[in-house]
């Protein structure tokens, strides 16, 4: 084979490579960056955040900075199931703030020693900047006619369930489960264990995240799943949601608690880190995680969203002493103590 | 692929065969990614645009990538020292070290990702002590391209090293007797003959890399804007639903893979291997 023949046919690639690094590389060559590259936040949330953030916090935020004189802000965000983003903060990611899905793995930062322990508390509202009660998803017309989480008890009702060691919704649904019995019938404890073993007897798939699960159920497993509220509303105003919500008559209120890794903050950023956590509890934010489906602090705030099902007799997590209490007595005792033993025994 | 059928045998019998071969390969490779394409242009051509000229998009594709060219640059560099080192050289220990450099093909990725973060995070074994210094590789671009050498070194390796154990030693020796240096024999005789290899190799570095997801996940943080490579990108816009901004990105690096493989094979059949 003659070389220059060889040669021309090897221009093509090279010529393709060299333009498929330089427009790789074209916003970090000197001449073509316009502006200096604004300060940015870094946010870290738990998954059902995403959206919300994206579209409408994030963007509210850098209007409201720029409008009070403070200029360009950006965001660098990630999102994920509340478990992993509390051990990514503690293997040390940049995380500056960071909403989690409940407030036990906030314990587990301060424990780590990433953040002061309590130090959420001094934040509005005790660091809760949203809430989203836990509700039962049941496949379109309901032919099972679930209406409660006792429904869930009964022999052959298939239940997808996201797993308790990873997920922070699955320990807020085993809240619910328990609360539900251990609220309302007069045998306290022993009821919400009843509920919470028929409900986990019943359990056909285990999903390693809320998000998770939740797509192992639309691909058509099992004919249940416990998941937050906003999601299930969230979707149905999309047009996405191919499932009926069932209210249970008792369940829990989840509080998502927000977190400021000061560590991570450099001393010029903290005003404008601090202007954004103020902002999360303005009425113009919590309107806008009310569209989104959220539950706002301010309750007077959420007949906003007229796709807000009504629960009767709605507890919170204080109601059980706090997480603290609720993992050592609910998850740790009865859940994994009893009703998971109690399970993979023949 | 006729023209080859058709030396070997006579190409009416062709059909039955490649008919299977087609039949097999129709649920399992051809029709998923077809999907890819389906589900990216779902929206029309007009919605696949907007969708990449997104901010993040953009950035990821970008992001990945560099990364590309950069872990392909490093490891052919890498990579061919230490073929060369293994296969010109006799030394105690050596097959242990070709064992444990071929490695990182079998350990899952995710295990990558995680002995990077216990080794080189901010609270790993060396990172504790670079931290104080300003240095922390993990959640980085640096953290990203250290997962990236490591995940696809051996592929490098596998391509050069067998053109080097090829390539005779006598014209290595009739070099050093007109007085070349190593360096010499090394540019002018060995680096003409392996330039296949090394082509083969840089490019089966670089779709890997473009590809990698389990240790990019763990290493990088995973911060829009920041770390997110292309493969993250997708998945966190799955996870999220947006099925189309997904697609749209992987139907860019299915067909950037496509274009890298189409050199490639073009390149090794010209040169008759």
């Amino acid at each position: 084979m003659e070389p220059t023949h060889s040669r021309r046919r090897g221009l093509v690639p090279a010529l393709f490579l060299v333009a498929l690094l330089g427009w790789a590389a074209w916003p970090w060559l000197p001449f073509s960056r316009a502006e200096a590259t604004p300060p940015t936040i870094v946010f870290y949330g738990f998954s059902i955040l995403a959206d919300v953030c994206q579209e409408a916090i994030f963007p509210a935020f850098q209007k409201r900075w720029a409008s009070e004189g403070g200029g360009r802000v950006e965001f660098a965000s990630s999102f994920g199931g509340s478990g992993t983003v509390t051990n990514q903060i503690i293997m040390g990611v940049p995380a500056q703030v960071a909403l989690l899905s409940l407030e036990s793995d906030a314990d587990r930062l301060a424990d780590a020693g990433v953040v002061a322990h309590d130090s959420w508390k001094r934040l509005p509202n005790a660091g809760v900047v949203n809430l989203t009660p836990f509700i039962i998803l049941v496949r379109p017309g309901n032919p099972l006619g679930i209406r409660d989480f006792e429904d869930l008890t009964r022999p052959g009702v298939r239940i997808v369930h996201p797993d308790p060691l990873t997920s922070g919704g699955a320990n807020w649904a085993l809240v619910a489960e328990y609360g539900s019995g251990a609220r309302g019938a007069p045998g306290g404890e022993k009821a919400g264990e009843a509920v919470l073993a028929g409900v986990w007897r019943n359990v056909v798939a285990q999903a390693a995240s809320a998000r998770a699960a939740r797509t192992q159920f639309e691909n058509g497993f099992g004919d249940a799943l416990v998941t937050y509220e906003q999601e299930a509303i969230h979707d149905r105003g999309r047009g996405r949601l191919a499932a009926d919500i069932a209210y249970p008559r008792r369940t829990i209120l989840s509080e998502h608690t927000l977190v400021v890794i000061d560590r991570n903050i450099r001393p010029h950023e903290r005003a404008l880190v601090e202007r954004f956590v103020a902002f999360l509890w303005s009425d113009e934010a919590q309107r806008l995680f009310v569209r989104y489906g959220f539950r706002s602090t301010n309750a007077g705030l959420d007949a906003a969203n007229p796709a807000f099902g009504t629960i009767e007799a709605p507890f919170r997590i204080a109601d059980f002493g706090g997480w603290k209490r609720a993992r050592r007595d609910i998850v740790d005792r009865v859940w994994k103590g009893r009703v998971m033993k109690e399970i993979a025994a023949p | 692929m006729s023209s080859v059928s058709a030396a070997a045998a006579p190409k009416t019998r062709a059909t039955v065969p490649v008919g299977i071969v087609l039949l097999v390969l129709l649920p399992l490779i051809l029709m998923p990614l077809a999907a890819v394409f389906v589900f990216a242009f779902r929206g029309g051509p007009a919605d696949f645009v907007r969708v990449l000229s997104s901010r993040e998009a953009q950035f990821a594709l970008r992001f990945s990538l560099l990364i590309a060219f950069a872990t392909a640059a490093v490891n052919a560099v890498l990579g061919t020292y230490t073929a060369y080192v293994l296969s010109r050289y006799r030394f105690r220990g050596e097959r242990p070290l070709g064992i444990l450099v071929n490695l990182p093909v079998a350990i899952p990725t995710v295990v990558v990702g995680t002995s990077l973060l216990l080794l080189w995070g901010p609270i790993g074994l060396l990172g504790r002590f670079l931290e104080p210094l300003g240095i922390q590789p993990m959640f980085a671009p640096a953290g990203v391209l250290l997962a990236h050498l490591f995940v696809t070194f051996p592929y490098m390796l596998g391509a050069v090293k067998p053109v080097l154990d090829e390539i005779e030693g006598t014209y290595e020796e009739a070099a050093y007797t007109i007085g070349a240096s190593r360096w010499q024999a090394f540019r002018w005789v060995i680096l003409p003959a392996m330039r296949g290899g090394l082509f083969t190799g840089a490019l089966l570095t670089f779709a890997h890399s473009l590809g990698e997801f389990g240790a990019t996940v763990l290493v990088s943080g995973n911060l829009r804007l920041r770390t997110q490579t292309a493969p993250l990108y997708i998945f966190a816009q799955f996870e999220a639903g947006n099925v189309a901004a997904a697609n749209a990105v992987a139907a860019v690096l299915a067909a950037l893979s496509f274009l890298i493989f189409f050199f490639l094979l073009r390149y090794t059949t010209r040169n008759g291997r």
